[in-house]
């Protein structure tokens, strides 16, 4: 029988926000313990860089140096968040969905299989030839780096996911780039590497009901709660709003 | 003197101790297990805390970036941090080779019994181990 999850529907917001929200919801998951998946866009451009990236390597990339950023708690590259989908998946740390290191390769499937109801073919960078040369080590940018569940269109990188473990829950977020940015003009998207351009509500709800199916979950649609929303406040002035969190390293 | 992993102590969130009488005090050697850093896999960053900070038991003393994940570090005793391994971070290779000498990471001079006797010895440890899989 299918137990019950947290379905946050897809809503915009800027990136503290949107940041501040994903540690509000898990920590909340690691309290309730109940699994929730979150979609999200970004009101504005901005950039995100990985946990342990430093503030100064963002001179490294002129064409992202004048929109809004912020430091993301997951680690990896910098990702430029402008036309893609954001979801965030929090899962209890009871296991219930399974091993959370294949959680990549199980919301990936999902993704892949969700993009060909739309004709676009994705595959995840561990089926590719080796041949292929992997991308230099450490580039700046999220979308440069290559690991084994990334998902990848034409050779290049379209969906990158990274996670935040606590004692009783872990955070599973992803980005999949839908176009290009200007921010980013070296990265292409689905649109430019195939020619579709997937309704992002569409994908959305799509994506749901697939994860839903996967790890047996029914899902549920809900807002934030009060206090979540008063926890993602706290953590927006705390953490990912405050200076001292963005350049601390 | 090699340090014999089946006579620490561990804490289910996979950190050792090593409990030892140094000048009067008692400190503990604490670091994470070969399983542990078998399971994050590919470390590539390492944060540690201060001298001198005061750490609790179940209380996060650092964090460690493995290619895909964050994941706290949790102390599995109570006292204040005498010395940090300020050179792992840098060398988080040998952290593979070498978990329970060169894969040190805070010595803790303890203030209380407090968390000790939640600790596992080697054997029980294992079993979690191999339940987990």
């Amino acid at each position: 029988m299918a137990s019950t999850g947290r379905l946050i529907p897809l809503a915009a917001g800027d990136s503290v926000e949107n940041m501040s929200i994903d540690q509000a919801l898990l920590e909340s998951t690691s309290q309730i313990q109940v699994p929730t998946l979150r979609f999200y866009r970004w009101s504005h451009p901005s950039l995100s860089l990985g946990y342990f990236q430093k503030f100064a390597a963002r001179d490294s990339h002129a064409e992202s140096m004048g929109i809004d950023w912020v430091r993301r708690s997951t680690g990896g590259g910098a990702i430029v968040h402008h036309h893609e989908l954001t979801y965030s998946l929090f899962v209890p740390a009871d296991r219930s969905l399974g091993h959370h290191r294949d959680l990549y390769a199980q919301v990936h499937g999902e993704v892949a299989a969700s993009l060909r109801d739309f004709g676009v073919t994705a595959i995840p960078y561990r089926m590719l030839p080796r041949s292929l040369p992997a991308s230099a080590a450490e580039p700046f940018l999220c979308f440069q780096r290559r690991t084994d569940e990334d998902l990848i269109v034409s050779g290049y990188k379209i969906l990158g996911s990274a996670q935040r473990k606590v004692r009783d829950a872990v955070l599973q977020h992803g980005s999949l780039l839908l176009k290009s940015s200007p921010h980013a003009p070296q990265l292409p998207g689905i649109a430019e590497l195939t020619s579709h351009l997937p309704s992002i509500q569409q994908l959305s709800e799509i994506l749901a009901n697939r994860l839903g199916h996967r790890f047996e979950l029914d899902w549920q649609e809900d807002g934030l709660r009060d206090e979540e929303l008063e926890s993602a406040r706290r953590i927006a002035v705390a953490k990912f709003g405050s200076t001292q969190w963005k350049c601390r390293r | 003197m090699t340090r014999d992993e089946s006579k620490l102590l561990y804490a289910a969130t996979h950190e050792w101790a090593a409990i030892e009488g140094e000048g009067g005090n008692r400190v503990a050697t604490i670091g994470i297990s070969g399983f542990a850093i078998e399971q994050l896999n590919d470390l590539v960053y390492m944060d540690l805390p201060e001298v001198g900070r005061s750490v609790a038991p179940g209380e996060e003393f650092g964090e460690v970036e493995s290619v895909k994940a964050v994941s706290p570090m949790y102390s599995p005793v109570a006292g204040e941090v005498l010395e940090v391994h300020s050179e792992l971070p840098d060398q988080l290779e040998k952290l593979n080779d070498d978990p329970f000498n060169f894969g040190w990471m805070i010595k803790v001079r303890l203030s209380s019994d407090e968390g000790i006797d939640q600790l596992m010895d080697h054997e029980a440890y294992q079993k979690q181990c191999a339940e987990s899989q």
